[in-house]
C-alpha cells in the first residue's frame, strides 16, 4: 500500500525504479507511525538529562551511603546511613543550617519587597526610560555571585571603604561589618537581598503588567484609592508571581555559597558558615561520603519546602 | 592567598648531577617514549613560562630532546582531580602532590606514587636539601607515618614568613631592626604612640591569622615539641605552654592597638596594597610577596625574620618547602621522569627561579642576592634560616580539618570570644578526633 503524497510512477518508469521509489516511502511511514518516535525526539534531552542529572544524583546518593577518601575507589566502604545519622546528630550541621534559616529574611522575604516596591512604582507611574531602569534594576541579578562579594568588600573595607568613610564622615562608628561577629550575617544577608530583588522586579513587574485593566477601572468606580487598588487588585493579582518569587529565593537562600565564600568565607570563626560551605569543607577535608549524605540533606530540604511555597501559593485548581 | 595557595608557593633546590658522571648511557636514554607529562600548579604568567619554557628548552637541550608534556592547574583542580587520573590509568608520569595529609598521604596509601628511595642516594638528594625540609616530603611505606620513612617528593620552591618594614618609617621614628621579640614590642609600642600602625594586617580571608600566631609561637617552642606535633607522632598536643602563651601575647598585641584598626574587615590583599603605598611600618607576610613589595616600595622596603626572645635565640619561622614533585605509579619511564624531578631541583634552575623572583628550596647563591632590598634581605634571612634549621611548619597541617578550626579560632580569639585556654582545647579537641577518625 502506497502513501497518498507518494508520486505516481512514472509511466516509462521500470520495476526496479518504481521498487526504489517505493521503499524509502514505505519507511517514513514505518519512522512516523511507530510507536517509538516521541522517545525518539526525547532521546537527545533524554540523553544529556541522565548523563549529568541523573547519574550524578544516583552517584551521589551511592556516594552517601558510603566511607571514602576520595582517592581510589577500593579504598571505598559501605557505611549504610552512619554518614546521615552523623549530620543529623553533629552540632556543626545544624549550625550550619541555623546560619541558612537566619538568612531567609534576608534572601527570601527582603528582595521580594524591595523588588514589589519598584515594580508598583513603574508600573503605576509609567515613567519615561522604563526599559532602562528595568534594565538597571535587574543588573545585580546576573552579576557573578563571586564579583558581587569582592565589590562589596571593597566598599564595606572599614579603612578605605565607600560606606565607613561615608558613616565616619556623619560622625558614626561604624563596625568592620563583614568581620564582626555580630554584623556579618546580616551583612551577608543584606549583600544576597541586593543580589536577587531585581529578578523579582522583574517578575513582579511581568505580573501586573497582565493583569486586566478592568479590574483596576472597577475599584476606582467603587472608589479605591491607590493603596485600596495595590492591595485590592495588584497583590492578590501577583499570587503565582510571588509563588515563583519565594520559591526560586527559598532555593538561593538554601544554596547560599557564592556571596558568601568571596565575602567571609564562613567567618569570622563560623558565623556565617551556611550548609553548602560546610559541605565543601567537608569534601576538602576528604570525607567524600559524609560530604555526599550533606549535599543529599540540603537537596530533600530544599525540593520540600520549594514544593511547599509553591502550594502555600500556587494557583489553586 | 589561602593555605592551598600557600602551599603552591613553596619549594626545595638540589644540586646538579652531571649527566657526564654518570656510567654509559643512562637509563632514560635507552629507553624509547622521551616525553614527560608533566602536571603542577605552575598555572599562569611567569611561573607557567618558567616551567613550559625556560625549563622544558633547556631539560630537552641536556637530555637528548626529552619533552616535557605539561599542563598547570590551579591547586583545587590538582588536588581533586589527580587521584582520580591515577585511578583511572589518565594521570600523568609526574606531579606535584599536595603535601602530607592534604593528598601525598592517602596517594601513598592507594598506591599511586613511586617511592624516590633509590633515587636519593643516585642524585644525592639527601645532601642537597636539609633533612627538615626533607622532611615534610617523607612518609613510612605504609603511608601512615608523615615526616619520616621514605622520600616521596622533591619541591622546587620554598616559602617563609616574616616582617616586610618600611625603612622610611622606621628611620623616621628612630627605630633599629629589632633584634629580639623585646625589641619588636618596644619598637611596635613607640610606633603606636607615634600615631603610626606598627603592623598592616587584614585578617578577613581568616588564613593570615595562622601566620602572626605561629611565628609569636615560634618563638616559645622547640624542633622536637612543632615537628611531633605536626608529624602526628601522637605523644603532642595542642594543650602547650607555649600554644597558651602565644595566644595570650597575640591577644595583648590586638589590645595594645599593634594591629591596623579594622583588621578583621580588611582582606590579606588589601593590607598588602596599604603597605606598598607606604601605610603601616611593617607587614607579617610570606616570601610570595617580595618581588611585588620591591616594585612597589623600592628603596624604601626591606625584610627579617622574628626576632628570637633572647638575642642568638632560635625562632622557628613559619614556613616549608612548596608542593613537591612525586613520580605518579605507572608511568613508563621512571628514570626518565626521576632526571627531571633532579634538575628541577639543580643549580641551574635554582638560578631561573630566584630570577623569576620566586624562592628555592635551598640556599640562594650569593651573586643572586642584592644587599638592602627587600628580596635581599628575604633571601640572606632565607638561607641563613635554612643553615639554622630554623624553619617551622602551618600550623594547619596538624590535621586535615584544623585549617577550618584554627581560622576560626584565630578570629574567635583575637575578637575576644574565647580566652586562651578555651581557643587551645578547642584546637586540641580537633586534633585528638582526627586520630579517632
Amino acid at each position: 500500500m502506497r502513501s497518498p503524497s507518494a508520486p505516481e510512477p512514472s509511466a516509462i518508469g521500470s520495476d526496479l525504479a518504481l521498487g526504489v521509489r517505493s521503499e524509502p516511502v514505505t519507511r517514513r511511514r514505518g519512522l512516523a507511525g511507530s510507536a517509538w518516535e516521541p522517545y525518539l525526539y526525547l532521546l537527545p534531552a533524554l540523553l544529556i538529562f541522565t548523563l549529568f542529572v541523573a547519574v550524578p544524583v544516583v552517584g551521589t546518593v551511592g556516594l552517601s551511603l558510603a566511607h571514602w577518601d576520595g582517592i581510589a575507589w577500593s579504598s571505598a566502604s559501605f557505611a549504610g546511613w552512619h554518614n546521615y545519622t552523623r549530620a543529623l546528630t553533629e552540632g556543626e550541621f545544624w549550625r550550619s543550617i541555623w546560619h541558612n534559616i537566619q538568612l531567609v529574611p534576608f534572601f527570601v522575604i527582603l528582595p521580594a519587597i524591595l523588588g514589589l516596591i519598584p515594580a508598583a512604582i513603574v508600573h503605576q507611574v509609567r515613567l519615561k526610560g522604563t526599559p532602562v531602569f528595568r534594565a538597571g534594576l535587574f543588573l545585580p541579578y546576573i552579576m557573578p555571585g563571586v564579583l558581587i562579594g569582592v565589590v562589596w568588600r571593597w566598599l564595606l573595607n572599614p579603612v578605605f571603604g565607600l560606606i565607613n568613610s561615608s558613616l565616619k564622615k556623619l560622625g558614626f562608628q561604624p563596625p568592620t561589618w563583614l568581620g564582626d561577629f555580630t554584623w556579618a550575617l546580616p551583612t551577608v544577608g543584606l549583600i544576597g537581598a541586593w543580589a536577587a530583588y531585581g529578578f523579582c522586579f522583574v517578575v513582579f513587574l511581568a505580573g501586573m503588567q497582565k493583569i486586566s485593566q478592568d479590574l483596576y477601572e472597577a475599584a476606582r468606580l467603587d472608589g479605591a484609592n491607590t493603596w485600596q487598588e495595590f492591595f485590592a487588585v495588584t497583590l492578590p493579582g501577583l499570587r503565582r508571581e510571588m509563588a515563583v518569587v519565594l520559591s526560586v529565593n527559598l532555593i538561593n537562600a538554601l544554596r547560599a555559597f557564592d556571596v558568601i565564600k568571596a565575602t567571609t568565607d564562613g567567618g569570622p570563626g563560623k558565623q556565617t558558615e551556611v550548609v553548602a560551605l560546610y559541605m565543601i569543607n567537608v569534601f576538602e577535608a576528604r570525607q567524600v561520603g559524609y560530604g555526599a549524605a550533606i549535599a543529599v540533606l540540603l537537596a530533600v530540604t530544599t525540593l520540600a519546602l520549594s514544593l511547599l511555597v509553591l502550594r502555600l501559593f500556587g494557583e489553586r485548581e | 592567598m589561602n593555605r592551598r595557595r600557600l602551599i603552591k608557593v613553596t619549594g626545595a633546590g638540589g644540586a646538579v648531577i652531571a649527566l657526564g658522571g654518570l656510567s654509559g648511557a643512562p637509563a632514560w636514554a635507552r629507553q624509547s617514549g622521551g616525553t614527560i607529562k608533566l602536571w603542577d600548579t605552575l598555572n599562569e604568567g611567569t611561573r607557567k613560562d618558567l616551567i613550559e619554557n625556560k625549563i622544558g628548552k633547556s631539560f630537552s637541550q641536556s637530555h637528548d630532546g626529552a619533552k616535557i608534556d605539561h599542563r598547570g592547574w590551579t591547586t583545587e583542580d590538582l588536588t581533586g582531580t589527580l587521584p582520580r587520573s591515577v585511578d583511572s590509568g589518565q594521570g600523568p608520569d609526574i606531579s606535584q602532590v599536595n603535601n602530607g595529609e592534604g593528598l601525598m598521604g592517602p596517594m601513598i596509601r592507594a598506591g599511586q606514587l613511586v617511592s624516590l628511595v633509590p633515587y636519593v642516594e643516585k642524585y644525592g638528594w639527601d645532601t642537597i636539601q636539609p633533612h627538615g625540609l626533607l622532611a615534610r616530603n617523607m612518609y613510612t611505606a605504609d603511608g601512615k607515618q608523615l615526616g619520616q620513612g621514605q622520600l616521596w617528593g622533591m619541591s622546587m620552591e620554598a616559602e617563609i614568613v616574616g616582617f616586610y618594614y618600611n625603612r622610611k618609617i622606621f628611620k623616621d621614628n628612630g627605630i633599629e631592626l629589632p633584634k629580639t621579640f623585646a625589641d619588636l614590642e618596644a619598637a611596635m609600642q613607640k610606633l603606636k604612640d607615634a600615631g603610626q600602625t606598627p603592623l598592616m594586617f587584614g585578617n578577613l580571608d581568616k588564613w593570615p591569622a595562622i601566620h602572626l600566631f605561629g611565628d609569636i609561637q615560634g618563638t616559645m617552642t622547640t624542633r622536637a615539641y612543632l615537628d611531633g606535633l605536626i608529624y602526628r607522632t601522637g605523644k603532642e598536643s595542642f594543650e602547650d605552654t607555649s600554644m597558651i602563651d602565644a595566644a595570650t601575647k597575640l591577644k595583648e598585641w590586638v589590645d595594645k592597638g599593634y594591629l591596623l584598626d579594622g583588621y578583621s574587615g580588611v582582606s590579606s590583599d588589601d593590607a598588602v596594597s596599604l603597605f606598598s603605598a607606604g601605610q603601616g611600618a611593617m607587614l607579617m607576610q610570606g616570601s610570595w610577596s617580595a618581588g611585588d613589595i620591591e616594585q612597589a616600595l623600592g628603596a624604601d622596603g626591606g625584610f627579617f625574620l622574628m626576632p628570637p626572645k633572647e638575642t642568638g635565640g632560635k625562632v622557628l619561622n613559619v614556613g616549608g618547602v612548596g608542593i613537591p614533585y612525586s613520580i605518579i605509579k605507572g608511568t613508563k619511564n621512571p628514570d626518565l621522569d626521576a632526571e627531571l624531578i633532579d634538575y628541577l631541583c639543580s643549580d641551574e634552575v635554582v638560578g631561573m627561579i630566584v630570577d623569576a623572583g620566586v624562592l628555592p628550596a635551598r640556599a640562594v647563591p650569593k651573586e643572586k642576592i642584592k644587599p638592602d632590598t627587600v628580596t635581599g634581605d628575604l633571601y640572606t634571612a632565607f638561607s641563613a634560616a635554612l643553615e639554622g634549621d630554623a624553619i617551622g611548619h602551618y600550623l594547619d597541617w596538624a590535621s586535615p580539618t584544623m585549617y577550618d578550626t584554627l581560622t576560626a579560632q584565630l578570629q574567635a580569639l583575637l575578637a575576644g570570644k574565647v580566652d586562651p585556654k578555651t581557643f587551645v582545647a578547642n584546637l586540641q579537641a580537633d586534633y585528638a578526633k582526627s586520630f579517632s577518625s
